[in-house]
């Protein structure tokens, strides 16, 4: 068992959507805008031509943040969405009536409806593809080239992903609302 | 078919009296022109539904204007807004017949039928929102989510419908002892099946405009509001306003009941807002200073749901019975954005706040307009209601026995 997170160097990334793509095509997620289980975020320059502030423009790569207390978990009707052993947030599309609670409850947007099964779909950190045949990457991770993300088990005090964040200081999104996110953004 | 309904109405009549079991009286009613603008409406309501239907079966959620941002729409508002009204008739029911306040027992019967008609109705709609509604009673059953407000409220409201059900049965046969102990059992778990739709919203962490005590305990007064409207639209089609003096009592009664129901509507609407404002917690205070600005909150919510009869009740004293049925009218399409603007309110604040494409502008409030499809199923479903209390007040006796 383990009790998988990922860490975000995300001041490296560089926009260049590999991670999208690479997700797209090894989880099968289809085409279309709203057809996302991770995305890159993008914050606009600040300032007016010509004092513009290049710093400020910032991107923040980001998925389910597989969180420990997960408001979707929690919300749904009939168990559809739940913890794997390796504390991964799964959907079990058997079980999904597709009454869309989750998207609702999610704070981050990280749910879509897939439609070739007309359930509710999400980041699964490659649990049921690349995991499953053995790898220990992620699609995002193994095809970043930049080095954004560190993927790991978080209870193994010898993984890269617990090394840096004994290190590196980060943050979680919406820490506030408690629901302890397992993706680490490294600062 | 129709040999097959006249046999089930004949077989029901060995339980419970009916007025007529020939189904062809069902479709003689005086010719007067409300009536028949009734009819008409209804009839049109009915078909734009079966298109509606139609759409949803071959599209699926395509055929609704829901996102990915959006991901509920005019289907659930619909839904809150007939089991409130249903919620709401059991309650003004209950007053009379379970609690015996005498003045308002007339409406007993009745009452439970709207509540039930209504209940039914919010059925068929959440039948065509939800993306898999057999799945749904398998495993709500084998696998139920017990942290879920949606599994409570499921759970809850069926076992709303059969209390009522069987409610409305003892008091079809007169027999007041069981009709009152079911109507306890249908109150209490209407009210906590009603207060869980509002926890629905009210659980909901990620959206600060929605979380909290507020919407379970909103639900419940509103619900009662709602009842009143239906009680005077109910009575003032009845009687075409020339009310007997036993019922003038009886409505002017409800009419004192409602005015206080919304001074307190007024109030929780104030210290929402207020407390939604004050501080200016971004994302809450910036999505209620934009309801406070917006057209379907001021003139929908607060004139047609809330001022307007509620000053009218306060300056006739709760004795203009006749106008209120008018106002009941406009204050069940206040009633109605009170449901549209619950739905959409929640999700206006974007979870995502950074572009995520090229071209994009940097997210804001979102939008969501509902679709013909929605409209066409949303508008059908009452003409559903209508349809059902038409035969109920059709086929049934539903005034409350002179004893």
């Amino acid at each position: 068992m383990a009790n998988y997170g990922m860490a975000l160097d995300y001041k490296n990334c560089i926009n260049c959507k590999a991670c999208e793509v690479a997700c797209k095509e090894e989880n099968g997620v289809q085409l279309g805008a709203d057809k996302h289980r991770i995305w890159v975020g993008v914050k606009d320059i600040e300032g007016l031509w010509p004092n513009l502030s290049i710093s400020s423009s910032t991107f923040e790569p980001s998925q389910c943040q597989q969180c420990e207390n997960a408001p979707c978990q929690e919300v749904c009707p009939t168990q559809a969405t739940h913890y794997t052993k390796d504390g991964v947030v799964m959907v079990d599309a058997d079980k999904c009536i597709l009454c869309s609670y989750c998207m609702e409850a999610c704070p981050y947007d990280a749910r879509y409806v897939k439609e070739d099964t007309m359930t509710i779909d999400k980041c699964t950190f490659c649990s049921d593809t690349r995991l499953l045949r053995g790898e220990t990457t992620t699609a995002c991770q193994a095809t970043c080239p930049t080095k954004v993300r560190t993927f790991g088990d978080l209870d193994d005090p010898n993984s890269e992903i617990s090394i840096l964040l004994a290190h590196r200081e980060y943050k979680t999104l919406k820490a506030h609302l408690g629901t302890k996110p397992k993706l680490f953004y490294l600062i | 078919m129709f040999v097959l309904a006249q046999k089930g109405m004949q077989f029901v009549e060995k339980f419970i009296p009916m007025r007529h079991t020939d189904i062809r009286e069902l479709f003689k009613f005086e010719k007067t022109p409300l009536n028949i603008l009734v009819a008409f409406t209804t009839f049109v309501f009915l078909i734009l539904f079966v298109i509606g239907a139609t759409n949803y079966f071959i599209h699926g959620h395509h055929a609704y204007g829901v996102t990915r941002e959006h991901p509920w729409g005019l289907m659930i508002a619909m839904y809150i807004f007939f089991v409130v009204s249903s919620t709401g008739l059991c309650i003004m029911s209950a007053i009379g017949h379970v609690f015996e306040v005498k003045v308002l027992e007339p409406f007993a019967k009745r009452a439970i039928h709207g509540a039930l008609v209504t209940l039914l109705s919010g059925f068929v709609v959440i039948f065509l929102e939800i993306g898999h509604p057999f799945r749904m009673m398998i495993y709500n059953t084998i696998s139920p989510g017990l942290t879920s407000a949606i599994w409570g409220m499921g759970v809850l409201y069926s076992l709303y419908l059969i209390f009522i059900v069987i409610e409305f049965f003892f008091l079809l046969r007169h027999d007041h002892k069981w009709a009152k102990r079911f109507g306890i059992f249908g109150l209490v778990v209407g009210v906590a099946a009603h207060s869980n739709l509002g926890a629905v919203f009210g659980f909901l962490v990620a959206r600060p405009v929605a979380n909290g005590i507020y919407y379970p305990l909103y639900f419940i007064l509103s619900a009662m509001v709602t009842g009143c409207y239906l009680i005077f639209l109910m009575y003032g089609f009845k009687y075409k306003l020339n009310f007997p003096p036993e019922m003038q009592k009886t409505l002017v009664a409800t009419a004192k009941i409602l005015g206080l129901l919304l001074a307190i509507l007024l109030f929780f609407e104030i210290w929402r807002m207020l407390t939604a404002i004050y501080g200016g917690m971004y994302d809450r205070s910036t999505t209620a200073l934009h309801i406070l600005k917006s057209a379907p909150f001021l003139v929908g919510e607060i004139l047609l749901g809330i001022l307007i009869p509620f000053f009218v009740i306060l300056f006739s004293n709760g004795k203009a019975i006749k106008t209120l049925v008018f106002t009941s009218f406009t204050g069940m399409i206040g009633i109605f954005f009170m449901r549209y603007d619950l739905v959409h309110d929640t999700q206006l604040f974007p979870m995502q706040m950074l572009k995520t494409r090229e071209y994009q502008l940097p997210p804001s409030f979102i939008e969501y307009t509902p679709s013909m499809n929605e409209i066409f199923i949303a508008l059908g479903a009452i003409g559903i209601a209508i349809t059902l209390y038409y035969i109920g007040d059709k086929i049934l006796y539903l005034e409350t026995d002179p004893d």
